[in-house]
């Protein structure tokens, strides 16, 4: 069964996220959420999410920092990071890429855009048989 | 003063000359005397000899006839007592010696005497052996029949007669030449004594002691000369103190001015930093000190490399290289604290052709306040904009989700339906909720504009500076915009040149502004075309984007530029986009140099023309740096 883990620290956005991605509950795909960094790596390590959306401004630990630590754990790499910020420059940009983001984008995001990519991830992984 | 008689050296030099002369001329007049002398002896003994040897041998013609031995020894002895003679003796015709004065007997010598039987007086020389020499003047007695009278003048007498007068000679001559050698030494000492005050008067005055005075009053030359000296001692003496006096004043004005000077660098508020060519700090100010937190003494002497760094030294090589250009870059300071320096080389002004200084000079300020000023703005504008943005998120996304779950779950409920009231509720709802996103559309981009002028303005973009192609960015932003055309059913012109050259800029920044201009375009344009026009004009790109829309009023013409101003009336108008559209155009166009600007006539349409600067050769961008300091960033 497939999984997204959904970590920003705003409630509000957990809901809206949740609301966008409830099509895909339907078709049984799991949505989780977490509330800061910490939370989210323990999450990651017992669920092993197929596709994280991941904040960056976040307390305890920041989107960056999360995105580096599960990239560079061999156990829990594979899942398909969705960083989602409202900074949308080129030195955040190159940041992201450097701490090995899969995906990029900045809020106010476009609902289409974001279903298109989730749908196309979990495509790929099924065929792949993930 | 005591007056050494130090022998004068010119008397020395001469002494030995002066008495080698006087002992070759005393010996030769010794000589010359001793031999006149020893002459006249001989002819004064041969003539004396040679009276007594006649006087004898005519006195005894008789006796020696009568063989009268003892008359003629009585006669030779008397003789004997003449001074001179030392022996007489006579002989018969046969050469028998009748009578002599030897004692005891006649030596040998004498009895060999050859008698020659010569008639008149003759003389010979005798040398005997252990008797001495003589001068033999035999006289013939009755021409030589008689016999002969033998006088022998002793010759030792004359030699001791002359050595006796030429050892008199010399000693004369030697007290002669000692009394004059000793008057010539006066003589000479009384000259050369004061020549030697002179010299010394000299040297004290060269080794610049005027104090010194001499005291010579004699009116020959050497007075003379000692006049000429003192008066240019005085002469001397008041020129030297001209200039002592000079240069005290104008060392006096170098401190005041060193004073001064060290003063104004001393209170600068920025540091200051002096090096040679080899990066070797030879002078620095306080406010440096103070913001390296190191001593003056700490510094001086040391190569800036060993002290701030391989980039500051490359700072101040570069400086010292091409002395006519100013160099800056960041520098750490001290607690933490950062610092702008500037390097400029120190020129050299002479003939040569080259850039290269003497040294350099770096003032150094403390732009940590600077700094955090606009790290502050930075994070503002980034704080601001993401927290406007994430309500916003919200807001629009979930009058999405609304939309969506009406459309898929409610509305359709209702599509069948005849009832009017419903109907017109869902119409008046969906319309409602697409103002909602289409407004909060509208925020976002207005949010997105706020920021982008924001950093335009504080400097804070990140330019990509690169070659364009302008043919190339126009066809891109043309296409990014066709489907706006299509829809309000307006015709599109192109005209773009061949050939355009390249143009450095930002690529992004670049298609921002024709796509403003072009959606501008067909904003305000409800019938007719747009037109976009790219040529080469002089060493610019002008591109053109002319529409035949309502145009501006004059009197908004001149504002259109500015931020939040739309043309048309602002109260019963309804404005469209975000008002700071051609504000940001026109912050990138003045980054990259050029220029923008707008032709219109009211209900006409609007022209608007923008310049690029053309890609000069030598690669330099003619972009306006974002620097605080002007000047090469290192």
């Amino acid at each position: 069964m497939p999984k997204i883990l959904i970590v920003d620290d705003d409630p509000v956005i957990r809901n809206l996220l949740e609301q966008i991605l409830e099509p895909f509950q339907e078709h049984g795909v799991e949505l989780m959420t977490a509330e800061n960094g910490v939370v989210a790596l323990e999450a990651v390590r017992r669920e092993r999410p197929d596709i994280i959306f991941l904040d960056v401004m976040m307390p305890k630990l920041n989107g960056f920092e999360v995105c580096k630590i599960i990239k560079n754990d061999n156990e829990i790499k594979d899942s398909y990071i969705i960083m989602l910020t409202a900074k949308g420059q080129e030195v955040d940009k190159q940041k992201a890429k450097d701490v090995g983001v899969d995906c990029y984008i900045t809020k106010p995001f476009n609902i289409s855009e974001l279903i298109g990519k989730v749908d196309e991830v979990l495509d790929i992984r099924i065929k792949l048989g993930a | 003063m005591a007056q050494k008689m130090i022998m004068s050296k010119l008397f020395k030099k001469t002494l030995l000359i002066i008495i080698i002369l006087f002992i070759v001329i005393a010996v030769t007049i010794a000589i010359s005397s001793g031999w006149n002398l020893y002459k006249d002896l001989v002819q004064e003994y041969k003539s004396k000899g040679t009276a007594i040897a006649k006087s004898i041998a005519g006195s005894s013609v008789e006796t020696l006839l009568n063989r009268d031995a003892s008359t003629i020894q009585a006669m030779i002895d008397q003789f004997l007592e003449i001074s001179g003679v030392f022996y007489v003796f006579v002989v018969d015709a046969q050469g028998e010696i009748v009578s002599h004065t030897f004692v005891p007997n006649v030596p040998d010598e004498i009895l060999k005497i050859k008698n020659e039987k010569a008639k008149t007086i003759s003389i010979q020389d005798l040398n005997t052996e252990g008797g001495g020499k003589f001068i033999d003047i035999a006289a013939p007695i009755l021409e030589g029949i008689a016999g002969y009278v033998h006088v022998g003048m002793d010759k030792g007498m004359i030699m001791s007669q002359m050595q006796a007068a030429m050892i008199r000679q010399l000693a004369l001559i030697a007290i002669i030449f000692i009394f004059s050698v000793t008057m010539a030494y006066f003589l000479v000492n009384k000259i050369s004594q004061p020549l030697n005050q002179l010299s010394e008067y000299a040297r004290k005055l060269a080794s610049h002691d005027f104090s010194s005075n001499v005291d010579i009053k004699s009116h020959d030359e050497i007075g003379l000369l000692a006049d000429t000296m003192k008066s240019m001692a005085t002469d001397l003496r008041e020129v030297f103190d001209r200039y002592e006096q000079a240069i005290n004043d104008a060392v006096v004005e170098l401190q005041n001015t060193l004073a001064y000077l060290t003063a104004v660098i001393d209170n600068m508020a920025d540091g200051l930093l002096v090096t040679d060519t080899d990066g070797v700090i030879t002078h620095v100010n306080p406010a440096l000190s103070y913001m390296f937190a190191l001593r003056e003494t700490d510094l001086i002497g040391k190569n800036c490399r060993d002290l701030f760094g391989n980039e500051f030294a490359e700072l101040v090589r570069k400086s010292i290289d091409n002395s006519y250009e100013v160099y800056t870059s960041e520098i750490g300071l001290a607690h933490n604290r950062i610092g702008r320096a500037v390097a400029t080389g120190i020129h050299q002004d002479t003939f040569e052709t080259d850039d290269k200084g003497i040294g350099s000079v770096i003032l150094i300020r403390d732009i940590t306040s600077e700094k955090e000023v606009d790290r502050m703005k930075t994070d503002f504008i980034s704080t601001v904009s993401h927290e406007l943005r994430t309500p916003l998120t919200s807001v629009r996304g979930f009058t999405e989700i609304i939309k969506r779950k009406l459309e898929d779950d409610i509305f359709m409920k209702f599509s069948d339906d005849s009832d009017k009231k419903t109907v017109k509720a869902v119409k008046r709802i969906r319309e409602n909720i697409d103002i909602i996103l289409s407004e909060g559309e509208r925020l976002t981009a207005l949010i997105n504009d706020v920021l982008d002028i924001s950093k335009l303005e504080a400097g804070k973009v990140e330019w990509k500076m690169e070659n364009i192609q302008p043919a190339d960015v126009i066809e891109r932003a043309i296409g990014a915009t066709s489907s706006l055309f299509e829809q309000k059913k307006l015709a599109f012109v192109r005209d773009i040149d061949n050939d355009l050259p390249e143009v450095i800029g930002d690529k992004d920044r670049f298609i921002q502004v024709v796509i403003n201009l072009l959606s501008n375009a067909v904003k305000f344009t409800e019938t007719g075309s747009v037109a976009c026009r790219v040529k080469r004009t002089g060493n610019e790109v002008t591109v053109s984007v002319i529409d035949t829309g309502i145009g501006i009023s004059d009197a908004d013409k001149e504002h259109v530029f500015e931020k939040f101003r739309q043309a048309g009336d602002t109260l019963t108008d309804k404005p469209m986009g975000t008002g700071l559209g051609l504000s940001i155009c026109k912050q990138i166009i003045e980054y990259h140099g050029g220029r923008i600007w707008v032709e219109s006539e009211l209900g006409k349409g609007s022209s608007f023309f923008f310049t690029l600067p053309v890609n000069a050769k030598s690669g330099h961008t003619s972009a306006r740096g974002v620097d605080i300091i002007p000047g090469k960033e290192v």
